[in-house]
């Protein structure tokens, strides 16, 4: 079986898959299109602990695999996360809390978002839980690591606020294996132990200069330095060695703490760059000089103190384990440039040394070693480890990743039964778009994110990045293309007419030369086209699904008990309003019900008829403006449908006129002007009829 | 197949009046891909009665269903207890398929929602033009594949006539003239001395002429 069957026979769409914590992105993009933004942090929460942190620095993989990417460029998910998980209806989320407590007690060692994650899903599970953290403050590298600027620390602090609430104790200023060892804590009756101590020690440059001139100091106590309240000085001229997020969040505060001139030294070239895009993009913004295919060779100092930075110019030779090139010296190509202080970010190892008695680490990088990704069992029975203990240095979402695997291995173990072995599937690949489809897929640009001026940015610590506007959230939502929401192909009420084939607009659909039709579903971006004109019902689509359309209308219908002539309107949820014109609309307009699709061409003559059968006395339809219309070559098909109901309407002694078909305006949802000539239009006619 | 189209709601809610319950009757095969029968247009039409009759204040239950092919009795059959409980049936499927339930439910009324158009081709979603005339003696392999009993207006089988001009055909200038369409053909095969054959007067008893056609297979039936 290949990669592609498994993603199909899964079907999980791609940014779900891609995600190590398995949230599902597709469902909380499409409840933002849909306005919901409550249900959209909801089904964020379910699966994240920490959404609003992921929304702010996740390095994102879901949208490396998204579909849209193929065509123009991937939905902006990191931001739309952080745009659902921001909102004024975060403080109402309630978990769905475990019925009673198990009586176990888990230790967790280490408050980064390995340690919170586990925490979370053991405390959910049952557990009693108690945080372990070395370092006077919660958080681990959120709070110690991570920049203001990128994540500011009351967003952290609310977060872990979230999980304390759930009855997670905490102990700051304990270092387990200090003074409490390992063992010590099974004693103090804690049945099992999760070891998320994080990676917080740099390692070394090993090059002349290092250890004795003043102004060389590690990323690691640098960025705890500027995540405090007092900052640390730093140099005019700086030098970071090292090409991470790490390197780029010291060069970025180094700017904002004064620094003159910022200079990042990195081995490789740009492509090998492990720091994430943006953040290369941003720092580059902002002023920090990029100095590539460059490895230091000495620090040269003067009356102690950093005076200069000698480097050597690399090539890129042949690539190394990591699959990157490595970088080859150039002979002669040494060259010296002038700085006063240099901060050391080639990577960081766990800080292991204290445990390492009691549990097996790796003997170059300290790593703690467990038997497999996802029992995370350490040397030591019931000592469980995961997150860049385990893995060296990595991204947030993978330590939460781990942490929540560990959450699953730690309950098995405490329940007495064998760790769940789940194959891991290995990184995902998204199949590859026809360029048929591509080329017939409507693009839309990504939403361009709101972030200070560079010039306002390097001042201070304040926030770059601002929250997405619900207008631009919604808007980006709404370039989903629905994978696997499409249409489903009920191969036994088939009759192999070929409609399918040939109304999608995308050509999607093929036939064998038996009639035997298939659907890729992956491919289908859900327009609705075929399953509306399948003339035995055989496709339904999951995006609108249609007997759940047509319930929300009779539900409707029953309970609405207006003197006014009741009308049933369909908004294309593509049009450009917000909740606040479906709110006035609903005020000015009480006796609509209001009805939201993605696409007119999901309304059928049978619904509409439906409406007039539930007690309407007229039918609305709104189309979106073409220019945000996914599918606009569809809208002459949808007309003529109506066309088609009008007459029917007519023949069936109802006014054809009841039914009234438009564009909304550019702006906001109805054209008040059409409505009020439809509600003549049935009073003149009398609204009784339908009675 | 066989095309069919949906008569006139006006006629339809006329036929069906004061039947109470109604049954709708899909066709899921030439009548669904026709857009007059299948499921689609049970939900359409069904809809578009129902709403009629409240309108105009008529009592009345109309219900739906439908069946892969009213013209075999084996599906017919699996839908005996829904149509013992109604009043009435009424069908969208082709002449046949009203017969068969006419035939397999003795005493029900049983009506046509459909009127049976002809043996067709699809030339695209929504158009259909007709080809066979069913006239039970193909002599496509005379004419280029192009046949005059369905397309020709007068079934000429000498063709053409005086009336054929520019490639059309004088009944209107909408329909081509299948003779020069088969002359244009035979040209391009390099057959055109096919032509010099005289047609004979044709025999039209296997076309019906000849009474209500009927077909077996001995080595078929039972």
């Amino acid at each position: 079986m290949t990669r592609n069957d498994l993603i199909t026979e899964i079907e999980h769409p791609p940014c779900k898959l891609a995600c190590p914590i398995l949230t599902d992105v597709r469902e909380y993009v499409q409840l933002i299109a849909e306005r919901r933004y409550e249900e959209a942090f909801a089904t964020i929460r379910k699966q994240s602990p920490l959404p609003r942190v992921c929304g702010r620095i996740c390095t994102h993989p879901c949208e490396t695999a998204c579909k849209r990417g193929q065509v123009d460029e991937p939905i902006a998910i990191a931001a739309l996360k952080r745009f659902a998980s921001d909102g004024l209806w975060r403080d109402q989320y309630e978990a769905a809390l475990p019925g009673k407590s198990t009586g176990h007690k888990v230790a967790v060692v280490g408050s980064g978002p390995a340690g919170l994650a586990a925490a979370h899903d053991l405390a959910l599970l049952g557990h009693g839980v108690t945080i372990f953290e070395a370092l006077p403050v919660l958080g681990g590298m959120l709070r110690v690591g991570v920049p203001e600027y990128r994540l500011p620390k009351n967003v952290v602090d609310e977060e872990i606020q979230a999980i304390l609430d759930l009855g997670v104790e905490v102990k700051t200023g304990v270092r387990i294996g200090e003074e409490i060892k390992l063992t010590d804590l099974f004693e103090q009756g804690y049945k099992a132990v999760f070891m998320g101590i994080g990676a917080h020690r740099d390692r070394k440059l090993h090059i002349a200069g290092e250890d004795k001139l003043e102004g060389v100091v590690s990323a690691v106590s640098f960025l705890r330095g500027v995540n405090q309240a007092e900052k640390p000085r730093v140099g005019v001229k700086v030098a970071v060695i090292g090409g991470g997020n790490t390197a780029i969040d010291s060069a970025r505060s180094a700017l904002r703490l004064g620094a003159e001139g910022v200079h990042i030294v990195y081995r490789r070239s740009r492509e090998e760059m492990p720091a994430a895009k943006e953040e290369i993009e941003e720092a580059a913004h902002e002023g920090v000089q990029m100095s590539y295919l460059t490895s230091p060779l000495e620090i040269l100092g003067r009356d102690g103190k950093v005076s200069a930075l000698k480097c050597i110019k690399n090539e890129l030779g042949e690539p190394d384990d990591s699959g990157r090139r490595s970088p080859k010296p150039v002979p002669g190509s040494e060259f010296t440039f002038d700085v006063d202080m240099v901060i050391a970010a080639i990577g960081q190892a766990p800080d292991s040394s204290l445990v390492a008695e009691e549990i097996e680490v790796t003997e170059k990088r300290k790593r703690i070693i467990v038997d497999g990704p996802y029992t995370l069992v350490t040397t030591q029975p019931g000592v469980f480890a995961g997150g860049d203990a385990v893995t060296g240095p990595a991204t947030v979402v993978e330590a939460i990743s781990a942490g929540k695997r560990a959450a699953i291995s730690i309950d098995s173990y405490l329940r007495g039964e064998s760790p769940a072995t789940v194959e891991s599937a290995g990184p995902t690949e998204t199949e590859r778009l026809s360029s048929v489809i591509i080329e017939k897929t409507t693009k839309f640009e990504r939403c361009v994110k709101t972030s200070l001026p560079a010039d306002n940015r390097v001042k201070g610590f304040d926030e770059v990045e601002a929250v997405l506007s619900e207008d631009v959230a919604v808007k980006e939502a709404l370039r989903c293309l629905h994978c696997f929401l499409g249409a489903r192909l009920d191969k036994e009420k088939c009759i192999s007419c070929l409609t399918c084939v040939r109304v999608c607009p995308l050509s999607i659909p093929t036939t064998s030369k038996m009639g035997e039709i298939t659907i890729d579903p992956i491919a289908c971006q859900a327009c609705g086209m075929c399953a509306l004109e399948c003339p035995v019902r055989a496709i339904d689509i999951s995006l609108d699904h249609r007997g759940e359309m047509s319930q929300e209308i009779e539900k409707g219908m029953a309970e609405s008990h207006q003197p006014d002539p009741v009308i049933v309107g369909f908004f294309d949820l593509h049009g450009n309003f917000g909740s606040s014109d479906v709110e006035s609309l609903k005020q000015d307009y009480p006796n609509i019900l209001p009805v939201m699709v993605f696409g007119l061409r999901k309304i059928d003559t049978s619904d509409i008829l439906k409406a007039f059968e539930s007690g309407a006395d007229g039918v609305f339809l709104a189309g979106c403006p073409p220019d945000t219309d996914p599918f606009a070559e569809t809208a002459d098909r949808v007309k003529r449908r109506m066309t088609h109901a009008r007459t029917l309407l007519d023949a069936m002694g109802i006014d054809g006129a009841r039914l009234e078909v438009c564009d909304m305006p550019e702006q906001g949802i109805v054209d008040k002007e059409l409505i009020d000539g439809l509600i003549q239009r049935i009073k003149e006619a009398g609204q009784a009829r339908s009675e | 197949m066989i095309t069919l189209e949906q008569k006139k709601f006006q006629e339809i809610e006329k036929m069906t009046k004061g039947y109470n319950p109604l049954l709708v009757l899909g066709c899921e095969t030439c009548a669904a891909m026709s857009f007059a029968g299948g499921q689609r247009q049970v939900a359409e039409l069904a809809s578009a009665i129902r709403v009629a009759r409240k309108t105009t204040e008529q009592k009345g239950e109309v219900l739906e269903d439908a069946v892969a092919r009213q013209c075999e009795p084996e599906f017919v059959d699996l839908i005996a207890d829904k149509v013992g409980g109604c009043d009435a049936v009424l069908s969208i499927a082709c002449g046949a398929g009203v017969q068969l339930l006419a035939e397999r439910f003795q005493d029900k009324v049983i009506l046509p929602g459909c009127n049976t158009t002809f043996l067709g081709v699809t030339e695209e979603l929504g158009v259909w033009s007709e080809r066979c005339a069913g006239c039970g003696n193909c002599i496509l392999d005379k004419t280029a594949g192009l046949c005059p009993i369905a397309r020709c207006s007068k079934q000429l089988l000498n063709g053409p006539c005086g009336g054929s001009m520019n490639g059309k055909c004088e009944i209107s200038k909408e329909v081509d003239c299948v003779w020069q369409l088969i002359i244009d053909r035979l040209t391009r095969l390099n057959r055109l001395e096919m032509l010099e054959e005289i047609f004979p007067v044709k025999d039209w008893s296997p076309a019906g002429h000849g009474g209500p056609r009927k077909m077996v297979r001995e080595d078929l039936k039972s």
